[in-house]
């Protein structure tokens, strides 16, 4: 069984296809990752290292941004990541 | 007036003691309606509970809650979905705190359809057998009266439920009856009478039984066998009834079954 | 799939007077009147064989006058109705809906005025009366051969995980390409899984005016939200959404966008508004799932996809309304709410194109009359959708 589904090469994240424990090494399509945090199925993992404010990459496309730094093998997800559009502060 | 209604406990002496199957989200409402008629309870259909935001989510749930703790309901079963913005599982603790026979069910974590009917009625008759209710004399009968702004009728009747002891509120129609009828449950009545408008149909409310008074229009007239009180009555018919209805006589609204709930919504669909 | 002509396609379906063509022969009892839709249902309940609508419009005049009779009409006039029974007061506003439902073309329709009846009692004994005639008349119709043009497809998703965008989404996007380039409708709805995507879409317009429309469509439904100082991250993604793993509002129209493939954009549809030829479309709709669905049929829409990954049951009385899982684990714990497991993608045991394939054919089979889980389950939801609260305006 896969462990990530990557879907573009200029993504920055992957996305769990099986819950991912804590410390557990990836190695897939080239990618050496290891586990940060524990990252249920469906939910995103960093393929790379994403400075606060950077651009959250997926299909090759712009989905968010950061919130703070984020190291490869983190979960990307509410706690860290941001909506460009719609969000609260720029409703006001 | 001496009533004997159904003792719910903390939140009072119901006329009625209706299980109810509640849908949490409009996507439980088909489920509901087939486990509420197996097991002989009462349920809704209504559009609400998905992709709902804002003063919707927190409105929506307390009136659910207003529904579900009402004193007419003896035990509730909240079906819910599992992906709606209100979940059933919380909806079910907010619901706990005012009546404690409730549970829930979600359909994505029971099986799907079939296997959410087999344990819905299961945990329905579940409910009711493990909930007996007394009867309990009702003392503060609650009459809700909706009725339109200009008509005069519904202060005539006031004054005579003064005089009688009996607590009333009275709802002007607004944009339709059916919110009126909202707005009163939420207040508590056991039961409502509406002066129907004249153009608009009888119509009742599910939980809560509904006398419905014709007016004198030729719709009203067409529509006779629907009402339970002609425009002649008097109050004294009137509250005479009101006796009857909250010791067990079903209303016509209660037969027929029609009058669809509707949340207040405050936020435009998304 | 070269043996795929658009000349003669696969289809069979029931010509309707008015040139559409419908793929099921339904019998509505349509109540015109919040107060009539228990009566409505208590007759569908007793034919088997017909459906019912129940909403909670009660004849009120305001902003949204115009969107509920819109919708009301084309719902009654859906061509997969083999007969419509209006249960009406006989006022003014209702007796318009029922004429602009036949403008839209209605193939049978009885009119019963409760205040002509007696009363509901009347006119629950003279629908049921109705009802078993429109049902057995139904029955005697058979199906003929249609072109793919009659196929007016509506996608949707609900209840989205984190694979939708990578499953389901996608495989539906090649079933609708190929349908498409035979000649078919394929109608994108909900606004709100545009957002972030738009561009995208706009890009694939086949008219530059059209690319101006869909980013305008999005633009306005963004000023509305702001007017009205709504915090959408409070509903999407939404609380299921987020637990499957979509992050933001972005990537869930990220992947959103990938149920209509690559098809380029032939025009944009107002809500419940039907499409005039064929190519693909978007509508703007909302993002609840059942107000979604009630628009799609009253354009017109005949047979719906709704891919899911938590698993809804939902489905319209009058479009079959086939469910394609995003995930295997969904499909095999709750499988009577799904037609098709496009799970299998994320597994690896099977490729986009063959799932897309099989979607392809399974709207072939369901459009030629295999009844879909929703059908199977008796599954009628309907709701309309307010641009204004029932509260306020």
């Amino acid at each position: 069984m896969r462990n990530l589904l990557i879907l573009n090469t200029a993504d920055n994240i992957a996305v769990a296809l099986t819950d991912l424990k804590v410390g557990s090494k990836i190695e897939q399509d080239g990618l050496e990752i290891k586990v940060a945090n524990k990252i249920p199925r469906g939910h995103k993992i960093a393929t790379k290292n994403i400075a606060k404010d950077e651009g959250i990459i997926k299909y090759g496309e712009r989905m968010g941004h950061a919130t703070s730094n984020i190291e490869i093998g983190e979960h990307v997800h509410t706690h860290n990541v941001l909506g460009d559009r719609l969000s609260a502060e720029q409703v006001k | 007036m001496k009533i004997t209604g159904f003792d719910h406990g903390q939140r009072g002496v119901g006329i009625r003691n209706l299980q109810l199957i509640l849908p949490s989200v409009v996507c439980s409402t088909h489920i509901s309606s087939r486990i509420a008629k197996d097991v002989g309870a009462i349920t809704f259909a209504h559009q609400h509970g998905c992709g709902i935001i804002g003063n919707d989510v927190g409105g929506i749930s307390d009136f659910f809650c207003e529904l579900a703790s009402h004193p007419n309901v003896g035990t509730v079963l909240i079906v819910g979905l599992g992906c709606e913005t209100i979940q059933g599982n919380e909806l079910a603790e907010k619901v706990l705190g005012s009546n404690p026979q409730t549970k829930y069910l979600v359909i994505q974590e029971s099986g799907g359809v079939a296997g959410t009917f087999e344990s819905g009625i299961k945990q329905a008759n579940d409910l009711a057998k493990a909930n007996p209710v007394s009867n309990k004399e009702l003392i503060d009968l609650k009459v809700g009266i909706e009725s339109d702004l200009a008509d005069s009728r519904a202060e005539e009747l006031a004054k005579k439920l003064e005089a009688a002891g009996i607590n009333f509120e009275i709802e002007n129609t607004s944009k339709n009856a059916g919110i009126s009828f909202a707005k009163l449950m939420g207040k508590g009545v056991h039961l409502i009478i509406s002066f129907t408008s004249e153009s608009q149909p009888p119509s009742g409310f599910p939980l809560i039984p509904t006398i419905n008074i014709a007016s004198k229009s030729a719709l009203h007239m067409a529509l006779a066998n629907d009402f339970d009180l002609p425009a002649s009555a008097t109050n004294v018919q009137i509250i005479d009834l009101i006796e009857r209805v909250a010791s067990g006589t079903k209303t016509k609204s209660e037969i027929s079954g029609s009058g669809e709930i509707i949340a207040p919504r405050v936020v435009r669909s998304v | 799939m070269s043996n795929l002509s658009s000349e003669t396609s696969l289809l069979t379906g029931f010509p309707r007077p008015d040139g559409r063509i419908g793929f099921r022969n339904q019998v509505l009892v349509m109540p015109l009147h919040s107060a009539l839709c228990a009566t409505a249902r208590s007759i569908s309940q007793a034919v088997s064989g017909s459906v019912s609508a129940t909403h909670d419009w009660s004849g009120e005049v305001d902003s949204d006058f115009e969107r509920i009779t819109k919708v009301l009409a084309g719902f009654a006039a859906n061509p997969n109705v083999f007969a419509t029974i209006f249960l009406t007061l006989n006022t003014d506003n209702e007796n318009q809906i029922i004429k602009r439902a036949e403008d839209i073309g209605i193939a049978n329709s009885q009119i019963i005025d409760i205040s002509k009846v007696g009363g509901l009692a009347g006119a629950l004994s003279l629908g049921i009366e109705l009802a078993q005639k429109f049902v057995s008349e139904a029955k005697k119709i058979s199906r003929v051969s249609v072109p793919w043009s009659a196929l007016h497809l509506g996608l949707e998703c609900g209840g989205s995980d984190a694979l939708s965008g990578i499953t389901a989404n996608p495989a539906l996007g090649v079933a609708s390409d190929l349908l498409v380039e035979l000649g078919a409708v394929s109608v994108l709805g909900e606004t709100t899984e545009i957002l972030g995507a738009e561009h995208l879409l706009a890009a694939r317009a086949l008219d530059p005016k059209v690319g101006e429309q869909i980013i305008e469509t999005v633009a306005r439904y963004e000023r509305s939200i702001n007017y009205e100082g709504i915090d959408m991250r409070g509903a999407q993604p939404s609380r299921g959404n987020i637990e499957g793993g979509l992050t933001t509002l972005e990537e869930k129209s990220l992947g959103a966008a990938k149920k209509a493939g690559n098809a380029p954009f032939t025009g944009v549809l107002e809500y419940a508004d039907p499409a005039k030829k064929p190519g693909l479309y978007f509508m703007d709709t909302p993002g609840h799932d059942i107000e979604q669905l009630t628009g799609f049929a009253a354009a017109g829409i005949n047979i719906v996809v709704f891919t899911s990954g938590r698993g809804t049951p939902t489905g319209s009385a009058v479009i079959p309304t086939i469910k394609v899982s995003t995930n295997t684990q969904m499909a095999t714990s709750i499988p009577d709410l799904i037609d098709l497991n496009a799970g299998t993608i994320a597994d690896g045991t099977q490729t986009l194109q063959e799932v897309g394939k099989a979607i392809f054919d399974e709207i072939i089979a369901v459009a030629n009359g295999k009844l879909t889980a929703a059908e199977k389950g008796g599954h009628q939801e309907f709701a309309l959708s307010r641009m204004y609260g029932t509260v306020i305006s």
